[in-house]
């Protein structure tokens, strides 16, 4: 077998790839902007190029951050209840837990909705930007490196769900008030999602291979 | 003679990158464009998953025996566990609240449990069923466990927002924690599991057309 992979070494190496779902090795994909290529034998997503993908990604990185800054900024919900009212903000939402001592729960919460979905897109936006802006970048194989380890821990969109089930269970006990940052929260996530659906693991990496050679 | 499957590239000696997906001889031992170690498999695939899995369902247990939070309303307080909660919100009358609330606690992470069991289960006891089709369960394992969290962010904002001094109280309960704990590790052990070793045992006969071009507009 090491034979075979000495004969065809350097021509296979430089135009294929395998299925990291069922290691079935086909050609490289070249990708059309809007086509996206599946794994003929098992049907996994090999790569996907979005129309306009560069731009998009580089909008909606930077938008999505902004509005994650914003939402950190003002009152997220209040709640009143005979008169009583407690406003919060999203910081609230884990440091509370640290209050109750249930310290570890609030590091999750805090690094799943604030941290790691904000890294992602800070990562995504710098990326893309010095590839465009540079062709080359110095820390590139660590940064990508790092959203894809940090995707399945960013949970904004999971967090927005929790929140509105939260609504929905209070308005039958109290009146809930919406505050500025629920709103750019909401819209962030809207961005953060958009964002989820242009990153494609093997085309960022295999846009660092094309400003190496420039 | 090799028990990888023909037509993948471990049979042909060259490992895939599991970081950045490049393809690399195994001889080389790093990957030429992200330094990480070359490996065929994950090592000790099934021994990691099924660890991880195991811890992940001792921290499930507690979590629906205790608590996951408490309300304080003049004094009196209240514990719901996971399910009571569900049922409290059905009895009420918020119907697609609590189908939410009851598919993303407790439908999502047992039916995670046992798929992933039973793929660990299936990689050394060949079942009738076809490794495309495995492949499609791996795959959704990896998307559903997330959603899990809900109910532990549910959590977070009632006990932030009601506070209201003696009137009502919400404090979180030890079912947050644990339950946080065993989606966190049926996570990992949903990363530790290899889907490849699905297709490592297969006939020659499974190999699709080489030229089979799957590739699609949008
Ligand atoms: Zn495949
Ligand atoms: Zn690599």
């Amino acid at each position: 077998m090491i034979e075979t992979s000495k004969l065809n070494g350097s021509r296979l190496l430089s135009s294929n790839i395998a299925c990291q779902h069922c290691d079935f090795m086909m050609a490289e994909p070249q990708l059309q902007p809007g086509q996206v290529a599946l794994c003929p034998r098992c049907g996994h997503k090999i790569s996907r190029l979005r129309v306009n993908a560069v731009n998009e990604l580089l909008s909606y990185s930077l938008t999505g951050l902004i509005l994650l800054i914003l939402a950190t900024l003002f009152p997220f919900m209040s709640f009143t209840l005979n008169g009583n009212m407690m406003e919060i903000t999203l910081w609230q939402a884990a440091t509370e837990f640290y209050i109750e001592n249930y310290k570890v729960l609030a590091f999750v919460v805090f690094f799943f909705i604030v941290l790691f979905p904000g890294l992602i897109l800070m990562f995504v936006f710098s990326y893309v930007g010095t590839l465009i802006l540079f062709g080359r970048r110095f820390y590139s194989p660590i940064i990508v490196s790092a959203i894809f380890g940090l995707l399945p821990w960013a949970m904004a969109e999971v967090f927005f769900v929790g929140v509105l089930v939260s609504l929905i269970k209070l308005t039958t006990i109290a009146e809930i008030g919406i505050g500025l940052s629920f709103w750019a929260y909401l819209l962030f996530c809207l961005c953060y999602v958009k964002v989820l659906s242009l990153i494609d693991k093997h085309q960022f990496w295999s846009w660092m291979d094309l400003a190496k050679k420039i | 003679m090799t028990h990888y499957s023909s037509g993948s590239a471990a049979s042909l000696g060259l490992a895939s990158c599991h970081r950045c997906g490049k393809l690399s001889d195994i001889a080389l031992k790093r990957c030429g464009r992200c330094h990480s170690t070359l490996r065929l498999r994950i090592p000790n695939s099934i021994q990691k998953t099924l660890a991880l899995l195991i811890t992940g369902l001792i921290f499930f247990i507690p979590a629906n025996l205790f608590p996951i939070m408490h309300s304080e309303q003049l004094g009196v307080i209240e514990s719901a566990t996971i399910v009571g909660g569900v049922i409290i919100l059905w009895e009420q009358g918020s119907y697609p609240i609590a189908i939410v609330v009851f598919v993303a606690s407790v439908i999502v992470p047992i039916v995670k449990f046992i798929i992933l069991f039973w793929l660990c289960y299936s990689v050394h006891f060949n079942p009738s069923v076809s490794s495309r089709e495995r492949t499609v369960l791996y795959r959704v394992t990896e998307f559903i466990g997330r959603w899990s969290m809900v109910d532990v962010f549910v959590v977070a904002i009632l006990v932030a927002l009601i506070q209201l001094g003696g009137v009502l109280n919400v404090r979180p309960g030890l079912a947050a924690l644990t339950f946080a704990c065993a989606v966190i590790f049926t996570m990992f052990a949903a990363m530790c599991f290899d889907p490849r070793l699905l297709w490592d045992k297969l006939a020659n006969n499974n190999v699709p057309d080489s030229d089979t071009r799957n590739i699609k507009e949008l």
